[in-house]
């Protein structure tokens, strides 16, 4: 690993100054949260900012997870496993603490934030070994490795030539199923943009992950309180039990009345080049009957899209499976409304 | 102020206790900081939070050290594994983990122990998923998991702990870099990017130019002789075709220049600034295009003098044998089954990589290292350096993990050539990248096996057909072709038996030793066929065995007739097939049980000599809710949505497929062709004081070595003293490896202790004037029954034994797996486990359960998930546990294991050798349950699930596959019918 600097913020303001004092090469300075991510990728020499700097310290102001009226407040500095074990978020959004509970280890939801977690890079192989020299990620204009390569765990939907990496988080998913807000702070002030809008799609410029301006901070998401985010639930697919990134998963938020399905929710992991919402798919359940041969038809208009790689054909049919049982598992849930 | 630049001031820090002021490096992780301190006890797995072995408690929370920067912990309380106990007192959990003796080589124990003891005790009742950052690679987690549950089975009396133990759990055990060393100097390594190419040129003046480094060494300054990596009694058992750097390049990732430098980073920097030339020339990456015609020759080297076999045609060595007439065999035969069988590339991954230390001290050279081997790498580092043995001491400290990947000198040979060329300490520990790229893997085969039988059962012929892949080097080809080609076959009674094989370069990353020698992948082979065979004649696979396999009395036939030093010791093969057959009985009746029945699995604890399933344990899981045990395959994020087995509304298993199978394996107690050992043993005061050669890596030969010393001596294990893996210490051991701990090193000390006794009881006599057999030697001393002649008073007496390793005996294991398979999903579950072993007398029963234990996850890990993935051009794909699949706690069962009561009459005490040969059946009888519950034999493993489900898929479209004739051969063509 590269020697470089390190700086402690103590507030929101000095983090942002921190930033902008450094800011004569944005790449050389980067925010240091749990530091799962980018200390894994400082030592495999994937990146290589001189200057860290570290926003624990904002834990005190953005690191609660509190109910604001009926809105689920999530503070971008709480820890994985705060959020995964909050009782709110169990009760009001099982979908949450449980795409939180199946990612990582142990260890690493201590020392994770959910503002990192949500920017955390893909586990392409070759994007995580500077040795290949063909990633436009790592490298923008140097071509795709993965492409003709080993992509097995490559995505089926969103990816064009430029890379066909995909999106590893499980909380994303959640997130963006449930329609949930982000509060951001930068040098020009606050915002709120729809978590569906934090994350690019790779096309032209797969380097560019999220719409955050330079020196912006992820402060808080908000998900606000639906009836179906009590009904919700995380399925996640992975090639050994446990400690495992998803091959596909699926997060699914429903409706039910009389056992007509009022509102779907359908967030696919594992599969896509970003956060990944499956909206044809949530169409087709809208005011049905949820039997398994509707939710396999969801299934199948959730991967109308998808284009296979050379290894991953079988993620299109294991994605469909897994929207069934995700979407039957939900249906099937006892749910408190109270 | 708003921030404080906190870079290069000395920090405060709250280490165990302890206030420190210190300044961590720009860049540093608080796991080199917390070393750096002393804190020997952080281990590093991986460097990158995915092993678990650097686990620190930060305010009470445990952490992955590796990824947190070291100026995090400022102002925090940091407790390492070494601050837990206090006051003398063990932490609770540690002193269960010394229970449990949960452990093996120990290297991961710090890190679990740290991460169990932050758990609430209703997190402890059910750690599987808590513990998952947590990797073990010895013990299979059974130990683990009842140390952290703390239900730990009652110790039976020969139930010994083992030596170190306490050092083990409390952080303080030194393993291979546990060292502080004076003006230490660290070595990186620049590795090819290519697989096959020639170095034209290399520029070293812009790395020499980096401040701080002393030297950058290249071919230029490496001895010319080749030598092998492989370590074996002797050395002409191998083929010599390895430089220590070599201007040729044979597969991506070979060593092509080390830097030598103050600090690690200064070697890093200057390593990437060294300009290589290269030529790059054609490679060849299947073994069998490699022996075709006109295929690159990876190694051009007279066969006479590097014993290659047949270096034009890339073949590093062949075996050719058998005996009777196969065709006429086959002829006679009423049934036939011919498959071809393939194994990958599998790593050993033991938690500690390859590492060591050296420096000179009053003229001579000593290496710390990490090897199964010390005196095979003393003689080898003497040999290549042209230097007097007496001038060379190699030692170890605690060994992380061998599993035959430590039989061979990967790193020593560098380290050396550092210290002798600069006079300085230097240092060499592999990053787990290096350990996938630079090290060895298991042997890939592809095994073509046919085999015939009457309609009676009865064999009339076997044929092997055996590739192996040995990459780039020859490293054990010769001997692990040797192996394969034996017992795997030699287990079957059978007048006709033809085997060739051959052992080929590749420009890949080279094979190596590996638990199992090459057994395994014929194992897999030649168990699947004969289950296979025995299904063609509809006869009971266990039924087709008892037809079928050696008895005492019969000859042990593989490549030749013999005669051979193999003899039967003792028989238990019968017992073990027995055993597990009745297990696998009671599990059948899960198939065709009607909806919600509960599986019989839950058994009187006295039933066997294994613990009763706690109620969290996989198995007591599916007692509890006949629902599969989280077991393998892709699994499920949201518990209690499993379908069940039995499950209401989807006919008698619902969904899931059950099936049962079953393989045996035989393996020599001990390698061929020589191995010795020998063991001193003095009386030191009260204490005897035990020398023996052999490391202790986890295989448990430290505790049997007391064990039998104690016994032969009269005296309890704690009055014994060992020291050991010191080439300065004790006279020629040829090392650990080939099972022989305790059956050749146990034996010398058996020898010595047993000379000991006499000689005291001698010497007693003399004194009290009585005859000597009258005298008996206990604890208290020497008696005649009236009078006693105290220890002490005969102090200086000393004794010696030794053992060569022949004649050998034969030891058994018979592995059952009940598995479901998913029929929708490929989904696979392993519901039940049980090993059976034919060990001779078991010194410790304990020890001995958790090799087999450990043994079978290994390969069970190898069989459903692990492979080192190559991609078109030779380079390793998978170089990381991120995508190399470790099993963790939650991915194995527990597997039942059972004893066969025998007595060896060749081995010490009556015991026979236990630690590789567990894993030799296991994939075969994955394979012959798979093919039990879907029809479907799988012909290459991993049978990852999407494998397993894309087979199913295909031959769904078939209508009769469930037949019991279905053609096996047909699957060849649609192996990997999803990519690999
Ligand atoms: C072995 C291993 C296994 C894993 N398994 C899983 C898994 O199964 N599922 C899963 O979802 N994840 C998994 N992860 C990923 C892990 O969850 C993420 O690394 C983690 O959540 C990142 O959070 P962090 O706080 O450590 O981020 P950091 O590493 O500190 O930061 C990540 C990035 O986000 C930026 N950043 C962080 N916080 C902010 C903020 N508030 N505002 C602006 N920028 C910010 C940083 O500058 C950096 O670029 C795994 C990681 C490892 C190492
Ligand atoms: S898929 Fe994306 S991240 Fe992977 S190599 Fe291609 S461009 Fe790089
Ligand atoms: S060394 Fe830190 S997790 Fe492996
Ligand atoms: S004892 Fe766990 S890795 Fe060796």
């Amino acid at each position: 690993m590269r020697p470089f600097q390190y700086l402690k913020a103590t507030n929101v303001a000095g983090a942002l100054r921190a930033g902008r004092d450094a800011s004569d090469d944005p790449s050389a300075t980067a925010y240091l949260a749990g530091g799962t991510t980018l200390l894994d990728l400082m030592k495999l020499d994937v990146i290589g900012p001189t200057r860290l700097i570290d926003l624990r310290a904002l834990a005190s102001e953005h690191g609660t997870i509190r109910v604001d009226g009926d809105a689920l407040r999530l503070g971008a500095f709480a820890s994985m496993a705060a959020a995964a074990d909050h009782p709110d978020v169990r009760e009001r959004a099982p979908v949450i603490a449980q795409s939180l509970s199946l990612a990582a280890s142990a260890q690493l939801r201590n020392m994770a934030t959910l503002g990192g977690n949500v920017l955390q890079r893909t586990r392409c192989a070759y994007f995580r070994d500077p040795s290949w020299a063909a990633c436009n990620k790592r490298r923008p204009g140097s071509g795709c490795a993965a492409v003709g390569g080993a992509n097995r765990q490559h995505a089926v939907l969103g990816a064009g030539a430029d890379c066909i990496a995909a999106y590893p988080g499980d909380f994303a998913q959640a997130l963006i199923a449930l329609d949930a807000t982000v509060r951001l702070v930068g040098p020009e002030g606050a915002r709120s943009i729809a978590f569906s809008d934090l994350h690019r799609d790779p096309k032209g410029a797969p380097h560019l992950e999220t719409t955050l301006k330079p020196g912006e901070i992820v402060t808080e998401f908000v998900v606000p309180a639906a009836r179906w985010a009590r009904r919700s639930l995380y399925l996640k697919i992975r090639d050994r039990q446990s400690y495992e990134f998803a091959v596909t998963s699926a997060a699914v938020a429903l409706d039910i009345e009389d056992g007509v399905v009022g509102e779907a929710r359908i967030a696919l992991g594992g599969v896509a080049t970003r956060p990944w919402r499956a909206t044809t798919a949530e169409e087709t359940l809208r005011g049905a009957v949820l039997t398994e041969a509707r939710a396999a038809e969801a299934g199948r208009a959730a991967f109308a899209g998808a284009v296979a790689q050379s290894h991953n054909a079988f993620k299109i049919e294991l994605g469909r499976r897994t929207i069934v049982r995700a979407l039957l598992a939900a249906a099937a849930m006892e749910v408190d409304h109270g | 102020m708003s921030f404080q630049p906190t870079s290069f001031q000395p920090a405060t820090f709250r280490i165990d206790g302890e206030t420190i002021d210190a300044t961590p490096r720009p860049g540093q992780c608080l796991r080199t900081f917390l070393r750096e301190q002393g804190r020997f006890g952080v281990k590093k797995g991986c460097d990158s939070g995915d092993c678990g072995a650097c686990t620190v408690h930060l305010d009470g929370r445990p952490v992955h050290a590796c990824l947190l920067p070291a100026h995090r912990a400022e102002g925090r309380e940091v407790t390492t594994i070494e601050g837990l106990s206090c006051c003398g007192r063990l932490h609770p959990v540690q002193q269960r983990f010394l229970d449990a003796q949960a452990f093996q080589c120990g290297f991961c124990t710090p890190g679990m122990v740290m991460t169990a003891a932050a758990l609430d005790p209703a997190q402890r009742a059910r750690p599987d998923r808590l513990l998952k950052g947590n990797l073990c690679r010895c013990t299979g987690y059974r130990a683990i998991r009842e140390a952290v549950q703390g239900e730990i089975p009652a110790a039976g009396s020969r139930d010994v702990q083992a030596p170190g133990g306490r050092g083990v759990v409390d952080g303080t055990a030194r393993f291979t870099m546990d060292v502080a060393v004076e003006r230490l100097s660290h070595i990186k390594v620049l590795q090819s990017p290519h697989a096959s190419a020639r170095i034209r040129r290399i520029d070293v003046a812009a790395a020499m130019a980096v401040p701080g480094v002393l030297a950058v060494l290249t071919h230029r300054d490496a001895p010319a002789a080749c030598f092998s990596t492989a370590r074996h009694e002797n050395p002409l058992d191998d083929v010599d075709d390895t430089r220590v750097l070599d201007p040729v390049i044979r597969f991506a990732g070979q060593r092509v220049a080390a830097v030598v430098a103050e600090t690690e980073a200064a070697a890093e920097r200057a390593r990437d600034l060294i300009a290589v030339d290269y030529e790059i020339l054609p490679a060849v990456f299947d073994p069998e295009a490699a022996m075709a015609p006109g295929a690159p020759v990876i190694h051009d080297k007279p066969a006479a003098v590097s014993r290659i076999a047949d270096p034009a045609r890339n073949v590093a060595a062949e075996v050719h044998g058998g005996v009777g007439d196969v065709a006429a065999g086959f002829a006679e035969a009423d049934a036939i089954h011919e498959g071809v069988y393939e194994s990958q590339r599998v790593s050993h991954a033991q938690l500690e990589t390859h590492g060591a230390v050296g420096w000179i001290r009053n003229g001579r050279l000593v290496i710390r290292t990490s090897s199964q081997t010390p005196f095979l790498t003393r003689d080898a580092l003497a040999r290549l350096y042209d230097l007097p043995p007496e001038r060379v001491r190699v030692v170890c400290g605690r060994v992380g993990g061998g599993f035959g990947g430590k039989q061979e000198m990967l790193v020593e040979d560098l380290v050396a050539l550092a210290v002798l060329r600069t006079g300085r300490p230097a240092k060499l520990e592999l990053t787990r990248a290096e350990q996938f790229t630079m090290t060895t893997t298991r042997h890939p085969m592809k095994v073509r096996v046919k085999v015939g039988a009457k309609a009676d059962g009865a064999l009339t012929a076997i044929e092997m057909r055996i590739v192996a892949d040995t990459g780039a080097y020859g490293n054990h080809a010769p001997g692990v072709l040797f192996h394969a080609a034996g017992e795997a076959v030699a287990l079957y009674r059978c007048p006709n038996k033809k085997i060739d094989g051959w052992a080929v370069y590749t420009n890949q990353v080279p094979s190596g030793a590996f638990r199992g020698y090459g057994l395994s992948q014929t194992g897999f082979a030649v168990e699947s066929a004969m289950d296979e065979l025995a299904r063609r004649l509809g006869m009971d696979p266990f039924a087709f065995r008892r037809r079928n396999v050696v008895v005492p009395g019969d000859p042990m036939v593989s490549l030749d007739a013999g005669p051979h030093d193999v003899e039967f010791g003792s028989y238990g093969l019968d017992q073990c097939l027995d055993r597990v057959e009745r297990a696998l009985a009671e599990d059948h009746r899960i198939g065709g049980a009607p909806a919600g029945r509960r599986p019989p699995v839950a058994r009187a604890a006295g039933e066997r000599p294994g613990p009763a399933p706690s109620g969290a344990a996989p198995v007591g899981e599916a007692s509890a809710g006949a629902t599969p045990p989280a077991v393998g395959g892709p699994g499920e994020g949201v518990s209690g949505e499993r379908p069940a087995v039995g499950g209401a509304g989807e006919g008698a298993a619902g969904d899931w497929l059950v099936g049962r199978g079953m393989a045996v394996g035989m393996i020599d107690t001990i390698p061929p062709r020589g191995h010795v050992a020998h063991s001193r043993i003095a009386l030191d005061g009260e204490h005897y004081l035990l020398t023996v050669g052999t490391a202790e890596f986890g295989a448990g030969t430290s505790t049997v070595h007391v064990q039998i010393a104690a016994q032969a001596l009269g005296v309890s294990p704690d009055r014994i003293r060992l020291q050991q893996s010191d080439t300065d210490l004790g006279a020629h051991d040829t090392g650990a490896f080939g099972s022989t701990g305790t059956v050749v090193a146990g034996q010398a000390t058996l020898r010595a202790a047993q000379a000991l006794a006499d000689a005291l009881r001698r010497a007693a006599a003399e004194r009290l004037g009585a005859a000597v057999e009258e005298c008996v030697l206990g604890a208290g001393g020497v008696t005649d029954g009236r009078r006693t002649v105290r220890l002490s008073t005969l102090a200086g007496v000393s004794a010696e034994g030794r053992a060569d390793g022949t004649p050998r005996s034969v030891a058994f294991n018979v592995q059952g797996f009940v598995v479901a398979v998913h029929r929708r999903y490929g989904t696979l579950k392993i519901l039940r486990s049980v090993h059976a072993a034919d060990a001779g007398f078991v010194v410790n029963p304990r020890q001995c359960r958790g090799q087999i234990e450990g043994g079978v996850a290994q390969a069970i890990g190898a069989a459903l998930w692990e492979e080192v993935r190559l991609d078109g051009e030779g380079r390793v794909e998978t170089p990381a546990f991120r995508g190399y699949r470790l099993p963790a706690m939650g991915d194995l069962p527990v597997t039942e294991v059972h004893f066969a009561r025998t007595h060896d009459r060749l081995g010490p005490l009556g015991a026979k050798s236990m630690s590789e040969s567990p894993f030799n059946p296991v994939a075969a009888a994955l394979a012959s349950a798979i093919r039990d519950a879907t029809g479907l034999r799988m012909t290459a493993t991993p049978f990852l699930a999407d494998r397993i489900h894309a087979a199913m898929r295909a031959r769904a479209a078939e209508p009769d596959f469930t037949q019991p004739d279905f053609r096996t051969e047909e699957t060849d063509r649609e192996r990997h019918p999803a990519g690999s």
